[in-house]
């Protein structure tokens, strides 16, 4: 198929139409607006559902009701506006709900600005809603990514009947990239067993998060945690190069990924044996093949655009056989490839804090 | 290797659209690039520019840094952006608009009456292709590639604005400029 | 002749859990009466709320998803842009409605989605205990109000119905009581329209029903209605604020 320069946000928007996203609701923040703006003409032009929500909390609501019948819906939006959705999420996880959220982050905390930023990461993969609770989250780091995880996220969110956040960031957002905008190559899930359709000739569905009796919420969350299980086991996916020889790994996640690829291939031609890694799925986290990593690679340096919240997951995975270090800053301008450079030629000394 | 490209000038010069078409120039050749745009909360007036990165080989990087191109079409484009430029880089200035003078001596200067062309030709909103059509002289790019961007992105354009903005792109890749 | 029978909508053997006097019991029924008189059972779906009246789902035999405290009218947006041909209701108490849902609320009745929405008002939030809430009316004690709604410390409660009639997208909005036989017959005749907007496409029905909550109003049901009839009405009149289907 033919490539096209498209922008990231289009390129979401145009992948949640051909994976058959029935209803889009929505509320504008910058830098993902592009999305609903796209939306707002395409949907209703072919029939589908399409709301201006008055907040995003209703939009998340919105898309809780929509996918409780069994269609395909999402919403998206922005950091702080994001932590609004939270409660819904904890809901839709406790529910069992496919709802698709697309994540663009900003700057924060608060407010912040529109500038790009990674800060958000722990919001997606911890959650911001109450309990326990997991919400499979997918990074990409090209435009073409954007609609290959668009898809994915439709297909897992049904496949495991679990919130899917696609985590992009408003560089990926907002920057142009050629891609090819090929088919949902995912087959369709049957949900006849569990969607609201009209309590005919069965009992009444319920769908609720509410129980009184503790031994069955207890239970819930069991259950709940075996789905994560399988998940874990299933559907982790990463990215690596250049690591069997390598001494030291630079880690990034989201777009930063470009960056620590160009990166190793200067270092490389310095003569520094260095590999790069990125998870695709930041949950569940590739943890069991970093510690595999750490066994020969005993440096890594872990690049985002934040104060160090992947550097975590990355040492709770290296449990100890590695040093992990970070390299980033909460906003502003995209960490580039030389200060990389010059930051992994520093390792060891005392330039970056090891956390 | 890794090319950063910065046009840059007014909101309603045609900036981002310029650095689509070029963008899918590059696309069209089968290079990797991406196409940046930046701009201020006005619509029109303020300051805008868009970033166009190019590789031959490798993915392009998220970077926005040093440019080794600037095409600056007002004075505070050329201002701003000239500061940005690599040593060795090359600053493309409509002196239409732009004071001709050399704040720094590592790099190259091309000055060239682009807005006048584009009045010469007779619509001053091709200013935007005429440049386009400049570093296409300078940079060695295929004139067919860039017109069969053109063509990409003015898909439902008429062919009259279409041969109008073919033309600039000729007046600009034959225009004659100082150093 | 007429026999007394239980409604094919609502669920059987189920055990009754509102407290005594309580009136979401003969609200319910009224629903489940109407979902069999229109045929609706198989067709509807439902956007529950958070408090006493979730407990709908319990006795009505309807599908339903459990909305966030609130977001009830969200959710059931979602379900009928989702769902077009389904007859989509929710069943709010004022808390979840009027307070922490207001925007929702508003904001489906401006949009005039065609949902039906019987809001329960028993101005205060039962499920918790009895607090002060949007409906609260002046001098009422509640459990956060000890000295009774102060008009400068707590300010006006929130007239429900007034506020979604002005909504350009209601096509009906009504206030009821069950006080009496023939309060509740109105009532009936109140959600049927409410219902009737919905299936005839002319946008929001809302039905505010004024409701008994003998438990936190530490009175016995008979005083509970006599509350409502002498002391409620004055602050929240009865009647129709809006009905288009006048004329039709």
């Amino acid at each position: 198929m033919e490539k096209v320069l498209l922008k990231g946000n289009y390129a979401i928007a145009k992948a949640a139409i051909k994976a058959g996203c029935s209803c889009y609701f929505g509320y504008p923040i910058t830098p993902q607006t592009e999305i609903g703006e796209y939306l707002s003409e395409a949907m209703p032009a072919l029939g589908r559902g399409y709301v201006c929500a008055e907040s995003e909390v209703a939009a998340i609501n919105m898309v809780m009701g929509a996918v409780a019948t069994g269609v395909k819906a999402m919403t998206s939006s922005s950091s702080c506006a994001i932590g609004l959705m939270q409660e819904t999420m904890s809901y839709a996880a406790s529910d069992e709900l496919p709802v698709v959220l697309i994540s663009v982050m900003r700057a924060g905390p608060g407010l912040g600005y529109i500038y790009p930023a990674q800060g958000d990461y722990n919001q997606a993969v911890t959650g911001g809603g109450n309990g326990d609770y997991r919400t499979i989250v997918l990074s990409p780091s090209t435009v073409q990514d954007s609609i290959d995880l668009t898809y994915k996220a439709f297909y897992l969110a049904q496949k495991y009947r679990n919130p899917v956040i696609l985590l992009s960031d408003g560089f990926l957002g907002q920057m142009m990239e050629p891609a090819v905008l090929h088919d949902y190559p995912y087959d369709e899930i049957d949900n006849s067993s569990w969607a609201l359709t009209g309590a005919k000739d069965r009992g009444a569905r319920q769908i609720r998060s509410l129980e009184v009796n503790q031994e069955k919420q207890n239970a819930h969350v069991y259950k709940l945690f075996e789905k994560y299980a399988l998940i874990e086991k299933e559907e982790v996916s990463y990215e690596e190069e250049n690591t069997l020889d390598a001494d030291i790994l630079l880690v990034a996640f989201g777009s930063m990924t470009r960056n620590i690829k160009a990166a190793a291939r200067k270092l490389r031609e310095k003569g520094l044996k260095v590999g790069t890694f990125r998870p695709v799925t930041l949950w569940p986290f590739p943890s069991k093949r970093l510690l595999e990593l750490s066994e020969t690679i005993k440096n890594i340096l872990v690049v985002e655009m934040n104060m160090g919240q992947m550097t975590k997951d990355v040492k709770l995975a290296v449990n100890g056989n590695a040093k992990v270090y970070h390299f980033g800053r909460p906003t502003g301008k995209w960490v580039n490839v030389d200060e990389i450079v010059q930051a992994t030629l520093n390792l060891g000394g005392v330039s970056y804090a090891n956390i | 290797m890794e090319k950063n490209i910065i046009i840059a000038g007014f909101g309603g010069q045609g900036i981002l659209l310029t650095g689509t078409i070029l963008a899918n120039a590059f696309m069209l050749e089968n290079k990797n690039v991406i196409c940046c745009p930046c701009y201020g909360a006005e619509m029109r007036g303020g300051e805008v520019n868009c970033e166009v990165v190019v590789d031959d080989e490798s993915e392009v990087c998220a970077n926005k840094s040093e440019a080794d191109i600037v095409i600056a079409l007002n004075q505070l484009s050329f201002e701003k952006f000239i500061t940005k430029l690599k040593k060795g880089g090359t600053i493309i200035a409509n002196s239409s608009l732009v004071k001709m003078c050399k704040p720094r001596s590592d790099i190259n200067y091309v000055f060239a009456m682009i807005s006048e062309k584009a009045k010469e030709l007779g619509d001053i909103k091709t200013t935007n292709m005429v440049s386009l059509g400049l570093l296409a002289q300078i940079e060695k790019l295929s004139l067919d590639t860039l017109q069969n961007a053109v063509k990409k992105v003015f898909a439902s354009k008429s062919q009259k604005l279409l041969n109008l903005n073919f033309e600039a792109l000729k007046i600009g890749s034959n225009c004659a400029y100082q150093s | 002749m007429q026999t007394f029978s239980i409604p094919k909508s609502l669920k059987e053997n189920m055990i009754y859990t509102f407290c005594p006097g309580c009136d979401h019991g003969v609200a319910i029924r009224l629903i489940a009466e109407l979902l069999d008189e229109f045929g609706l059972k198989e067709n509807a779906l439902t956007a529950a709320s958070v408090g006493c009246s979730v407990f709908l789902y319990n006795f009505l035999d309807v599908d339903c998803v459990e909305a966030p405290h609130g977001r009830a009218l969200a959710c059931a947006t979602g379900i009928k842009r989702a769902q077009p041909d389904k007859f989509v209701f929710t069943y709010q108490g004022d808390g979840d409605f009027a307070s922490i849902g207001l925007a929702e609320s508003t904001h489906a009745a401006a949009r005039g989605e065609a949902i039906t929405t019987i809001c329960i008002n028993n101005t205060l939030y039962g499920m918790t205990g009895g607090q002060l809430g949007p409906t609260t009316v002046l001098n009422q004690i509640t459990t956060t109000s000890p000295h009774g709604r102060n008009r400068e410390y707590h300010g006006f409660p929130l007239k429900m119905t007034e506020h979604i009639a002005l909504c350009d997208g209601t096509a009906f909005a009504a206030r009821v009581s069950l006080d009496s036989p023939a309060a509740i017959i109105k009532a009936k005749k109140a959600i049927k329209k409410a219902f009737e907007v919905q299936l005839k496409g002319l946008g929001f029905g809302f039905v505010e029903i004024l409701s008994s909550c003998p438990t936190n109003w530490k009175m016995n049901p008979v005083e509970s209605h006599k509350h409502i009839r002498e002391e409620l009405t004055k602050v929240y009149p009865l009647g129709t604020f809006k009905d288009l289907t006048e004329g039709l």
